[in-house]
């Protein structure tokens, strides 16, 4: 009887032990000590036991039953704490839920970041009005009348403001670099800023034209610097839109407005520079003019250029934003379509 | 632009082992961007010179011929449909691999061997404009055959070698030269690669004319025209020019029409300077440079008639204009087919002038767009030197009859003093005066140097306001001396302090408020508006600032407000969209309060800057998007750090709804408005389901807050409890008066912390003319932890105080 005992013992502490779902647990429990129980028969035994081995028998029995319900109570336990509150089919593939759904403009974004950039170098962020007079948009910018500057960039004039003398002559601006004659006009040398802005021209549109499009001016205005301080500043732009150092050269290139003035190209992003279909095989792609202020734009804002010199560059951040992103039409920008400006986040 | 190199050879010996890849890199860093570098010969790959050794008819096709072509390293048999085929002809064949335009049309083919109908053809015999030669070689009828029997070359010679296509085209982008009038034509750019690699320049020798007649020319206008050479010749013919000088015409872009035609454009394109011919025999009395005189007129060689105008400079003879001076001669008394004796000229005609006519009549041509430039008169001595040596050369009967050079109006050379120490501050290195000097006299400048002085003397051909200051000179050196051996300088430091740019932050901080924290996408829209949705959202286009030439007629409204763009681009949306929301932040425009703060004689428009915006949806209840709307500009101040605002209802706008619509207020000012877009313009708009509410604020005249306005409050040491009432109000009880009543003043009970609205419903259960709100209220103690007793209380007080002051009752549960 006792060997019977220990080897139901042994047996039902293997089986709990092996048991995988509370479901199992429960079988073992009534296969053991349940109403049809194996140690629930024995119990029912005991009163043919013999009389000297009752007592010793019968303490065993109830020990071995005590002991079963307390492993199986702790297994269950143990059971209940490893299980998941949901059933193993949950599908964790399922995609999450988007946060609330808004975003700046690309434009706004690529020049947010620049801005930071600037800000970090200690330039001052300057805005200025979208509509000027002829005066600031070429009279103070060194392009003489009847330049055929005045009419390649093609102006958009307003109605009953499109005669007269240039002060009277009011416009979309075709450019910032007025504005910057503004800024400097109002402020004490020397100079370090940046403008960012929209201006306007004229023209057919098509996928790389736009008759309204975003500008970024940076100006630096100070006694004792040199052109090549400018290289910095182009540097900085462009590492911080390409998110790496980006090589640049700058050549001789004319805008009435600079002396020297500089075309300033990239290296062909999409090739490194060894020549393909973007670059037109010429590795570079030319990205932004810059060179020092003209004497007599300095003259205009109330400088003598013997004093001061300075640099400056201005970039078209809607092509910056199309080559970072390959966006192959300028017009996208402006069409307010959410298809294409949710594609930025 | 496009030059030949070959033909820049003849002014400046490039030596043979140039790389042309670096000569292209070197002219586009310190000069002119050269676009592009074009190997000629390989356009003529695989083609070679055949002759023709027999014809024989074609067995399947009656307009077919079957060739036998002798290509040098054996006779092939070519299938070929042209109408001029001859025996022992010379004919461009494009062998196998060889790229082709069908009929000159269409995109290129790849020459393989083939079967035309039956019969095996080795490539095939081409017409001229087969392979891009038709400007050179025009064929006079349809499936004219080249016919290169004129070139004497051996069969199997390549097509290229025979036609002299050795060469090397140079594409220079205009826009990079157009400061620099001495650059337009080969010797210009000869000059410049000389003194890039200081390299001899063969020098023009000037022509001295040795004759003596009554021949003469006279200037009226001598600020218009400095300079006019004019040479009476006999003994010339109309006849094509010598086959390199059509060639060289034909590979930089223009067409070889007849000999003398040709030369006037060959000394154009070689020198810069624009020449003409007149038929001298149809020149009356003399040549006169004169202003026009109102009212006559004037046929141009291109069938154009002009009435001319006082501005306009023309050539003329006694019986009145023969061509437009520095545009384009006139038809009748240039060039003809029978002329015999030609009037030359060489001139010099002032730049804006010249640039105002052809402007004028939209004629502009190769010689005004030169002209427009600013030539310098010197110029004149190499186009007549060059042009009487081909004369001579091409008409050996040629005789001189008359000859006068009218130089009414020297040109100075620019004088410019440089101050050494302030050269070498601005180049940001220490060149030595020896290596200023170099660099400058290559380019044909004098220098004079004493002490830290230095006189420059620019040479005429930069002295037509091209060279004119001291930052002029600089470029030329540091261009010469090379930008590539400039190193980047950081610029030097100065420490002001921080910035700090509050009204540029706030801007920015409304932005990313809107689109990061309340889920909105910015957009951009033109500064133009359409005129339906301005009539729709203004109500009309009175008194909006418009353009004189609008991108097009309906849109020449500039905007006054944000919101007909924002509509037009919820329209757009709406095809693809449900429930969205946009801003934008952009400059309006006032057709009021002319001033400037810069120049006191300047008037701009008032120029403001706002921010609008569209809510739209068609899922979403009017009264949720209104709340969402709303609450966007409730919180804007709070997470922005400005002034807050408030909001009134004053006077609604035009465009909102009759009930749905607030005025928002800052202080006693009206910044804006808020409101549902009116049915009726909704639907204006073409905006067919969506609901849209719309806001528009001045940002200009927002007001940021020195610093963050967040406050701090101790953490409540007691616990607090929400409290949810549901009360029965008359239906049009408002939301601030409930507040008002409860936490107001005099608070409805002391332990209250604070009402706030949970929702309102109208509908069933609810009587008429009545609405539910409920309120959830926070109660506590700074003192103790209130009994479930105490918060009863504290409710029913404010139950109580809602039922005396608007009459609620108790909502039955």
């Amino acid at each position: 009887m006792k060997d019977k005992i220990n080897g139901i013992l042994s047996e039902v502490k293997t089986k709990i032990s092996e048991a995988a779902s509370e479901a199992q647990l429960q079988n073992v429990k009534s296969a053991y000590v349940g109403k049809q129980g194996s140690l629930t028969l024995l119990m029912k035994e005991l009163p043919h036991v013999d009389p000297a081995q009752r007592p010793e028998i019968g303490k065993l029995l109830n020990q071995a039953k005590k002991e079963v319900t307390e492993l199986i109570d702790a297994k269950r336990t143990e059971l209940k704490l490893k299980a998941s509150e949901v059933s193993p089919d949950f599908d964790c593939s399922v995609p999450g839920i988007l946060p609330a759904g808004g975003g700046l403009h690309p434009i706004t974004q690529m020049c947010y970041d620049l801005n930071d950039t600037f800000r970090s170098m200690g330039f001052e962020i300057f805005q200025e009005d979208d509509i000027t007079s002829e005066m600031y948009a070429f009279d103070k910018l060194n392009f003489p009348l009847n330049h055929p500057a005045r009419e390649s960039m093609d102006t958009y004039w307003l109605e009953g403001h499109d005669s007269g003398s240039t002060n009277e002559k009011l416009c979309l601006r075709p450019h910032l670099t007025g504005g910057s004659v503004r800024y400097m006009q109002t402020h004490k040398p020397p100079y370090r800023f940046v403008y960012p802005g929209r201006v306007y021209r004229n023209e057919t549109t098509d996928a790389h034209h736009e008759r309204a499009f975003f500008q970024y001016e940076a100006l630096i205005v100070d006694k004792d610097i040199t052109f090549t301080s400018g290289k910095v500043m182009i540097k900085s732009i462009l590492s911080k839109v390409f998110g790496r150092d980006v090589a640049v050269r700058m050549r001789s290139g004319f805008f009435p407005f600079v002396e020297p003035g500089f075309e300033i190209d990239m290296e062909c992003q999409v090739c490194g520079g060894k020549g393909c279909s973007v670059c037109k095989h010429v590795g570079w792609i030319e990205v932004m003019p810059g060179g020092s202020p003209h004497p007599n734009v300095l003259r205009a804002a109330g400088l003598n250029p013997d004093e001061y010199t300075g640099f400056y560059v201005n970039i078209g951040l809607d092509r910056l934003v199309m080559m970072r992103y390959g966006v192959d039409d300028v017009r996208l920008f402006h069409s307010a379509d959410l298809r294409f400006l949710r594609q930025f986040r | 632009m496009k030059l030949s190199l070959s033909w820049i050879g003849d002014y400046v010996e490039i030596p043979e082992d140039m790389d042309l890849k670096k000569l292209a890199y070197d002219v586009t860093m310190s000069t002119v961007e050269v676009e592009d570098v074009e190997y000629l010969a390989r356009r003529f790959d695989n083609m070679a010179v055949g002759v023709i050794e027999k014809i024989e008819a074609h067995p399947n096709a009656d307009k077919l011929r079957v060739c036998k072509v002798d290509l040098g390293s054996g006779t092939k048999e070519i299938v070929c449909g042209g109408i001029n085929l001859e025996e022992g002809m010379r004919v461009a064949v494009a062998c196998p691999g060889a790229v082709v335009r069908w009929h000159g049309e269409g995109e290129p083919v790849v020459i393989k061997n083939s079967k035309l109908r039956g019969v095996e053809s080795y490539g095939m015999i081409c017409a001229s404009d087969e392979i891009g030669l038709g400007d050179l070689f025009p064929a006079s009828q349809e499936a004219e055959i080249l016919d290169l029997s004129a070139f004497d070359v051996p069969a199997g010679t390549p097509l290229a070698d025979a036609l002299d296509m050795n060469d090397v085209l140079l594409e220079i982008d205009n826009k990079s030269m157009t400061n620099r009038p001495d650059l337009w034509g080969h010797y210009g750019i000869a000059r410049e690669i000389a003194a890039l690699y200081d390299l001899p320049l063969k020098k023009i020798e000037p022509w001295q004319a040795d004759v003596e007649s009554d021949f003469k020319v006279e200037i009226q206008d001598p600020d218009r025209c400095t300079r006019y050479i004019g040479v009476e010749m006999s003994g010339v013919e109309v006849k094509p020019s010598p086959y390199k000088m059509q060639s060289r015409i034909w590979k930089v872009g223009m067409r070889p029409i007849n000999a003398l035609v040709d030369i006037t454009n060959y000394v154009m394109l070689a020198t810069g300077n624009p020449t003409h011919a007149f038929d001298a025999d149809n020149i009356s009395d003399h040549i006169v440079v004169r202003r026009a005189a109102e009212g006559e007129k004037l046929v141009l060689l291109n069938d154009k008639e002009l009435d001319l105008c006082g501005d306009d400079l023309v050539i003329t003879d006694s019986e009145g204009p023969v061509a437009l001076a520095g545009v384009m001669g006139g038809a009748k008394d240039s060039i003809l087919p029978d002329t015999k004796r030609v009037i030359l000229e060489v001139a010099n005609f002032e730049s804006t002038g010249v640039r105002r006519t052809a402007l004028r009549y939209d004629n502009r041509t190769e010689a005004s767009s030169r002209y427009e430039k600013a030539i310098d008169p010197e110029r004149c001595d190499q186009a007549l030197a060059l042009s009487m040596q081909y004369f001579k050369e091409l008409y050996p009967e040629l005789h001189v009859t008359g000859c006068c050079d009218q130089y009414v109006k020297k040109l100075e050379r620019a004088q410019i003093d440089v101050s050494l120490a302030w050269l070498a501050k601005r180049l940001g290195k220490d060149l030595s005066n020896d290596v200023i000097r170099a660099k400058l006299e290559l380019l044909g400048f004098d220098v004079e140097i004493e002490g830290d002085n230095m006189h420059v003397t620019a040479p005429t051909w930069r002295s037509t306001g091209d060279i004119s200051m001291k930052d002029d000179v600089m470029e030329e050196v540091a261009r010469l001396y090379g930008y590539d051996n400039f190193e980047a300088t950081e610029f030097t430091t100065t420490f002001t302090g921080a910035i700090n740019q509050k009204d540029q932050d706030l801007i920015r901080h409304i932005k990313e408020y809107l689109a990061l924290r309340c889920g909105m996408q910015e957009v951009y829209t033109y500064p133009w508006m359409n005129d339906v949705y301005v009539n729709a959202v203004l109500g009309s286009t009175e008194g909006v600032l418009k353009l004189s030439t609008p991108p097009a007629p309906d849109l020449g409204c500039i905007r006054c407000s944000l919101l007909p763009n924002l509509c037009e681009a919820v329209m757009k949306n709406e095809r693809y969209f449900n429930d969205f929301s946009i801003f934008e932040e952009a400059q309006v425009f006032f057709d009021r309060n002319y001033t400037s703060l810069y120049d006191e004689t300047e008037s701009l428009p008032e120029q403001r800057r706002h921010i609008g915006a569209a809510f739209a949806s068609s899922v979403k209840k009017i009264d949720q998007l209104f709340r969402e709307a709303k609450g966007a500009l409730e919180y804007m101040p709070r997470y922005t750090h400005m002034e807050g605002f408030t909001f009134r209802k004053e006077e609604k706008p035009v465009w909102a709804d009759n009930v749905v619509w607030l005025n928002i207020y800052l202080g006693e000012e009206k910044i804006g408005d808020l409101g549902l877009l009116a049915k009726k313009v909704s639907m204006e708009c073409g905006i067919k389901n969506l609901s849209v509410m719309l806001f528009e604020i001045d940002a200009t005249k927002l007001k940021p807050l020195p610093s963050r306005t967040n406050t701090f409050a101790h953490l409540a040491e007691y616990p607090e409890t929400d409290y949810d009432i549901s009360m029965l109000f008359d239906s049009d009880a408002a939301w601030s008066d409930i507040y008002e009543a409860v936490m107001g003043k005099k608070k409805a009970s002391a332990l209250l912390k604070d009402a706030a609205f949970v929702d309102e419903y109208r509908g069933k259960q609810i009587p008429e003319g009545k609405k539910s709100v409920t309120i959830r209220l926070t109660i506590g103690s700074d003192e103790k932890t209130l009994t479930s007793q105490e918060i009863e209380n504290a409710a029913g007080q404010v139950m109580k105080k809602l039922g005396k002051k608007m009459g609620a009752q108790l909502r039955a549960q």
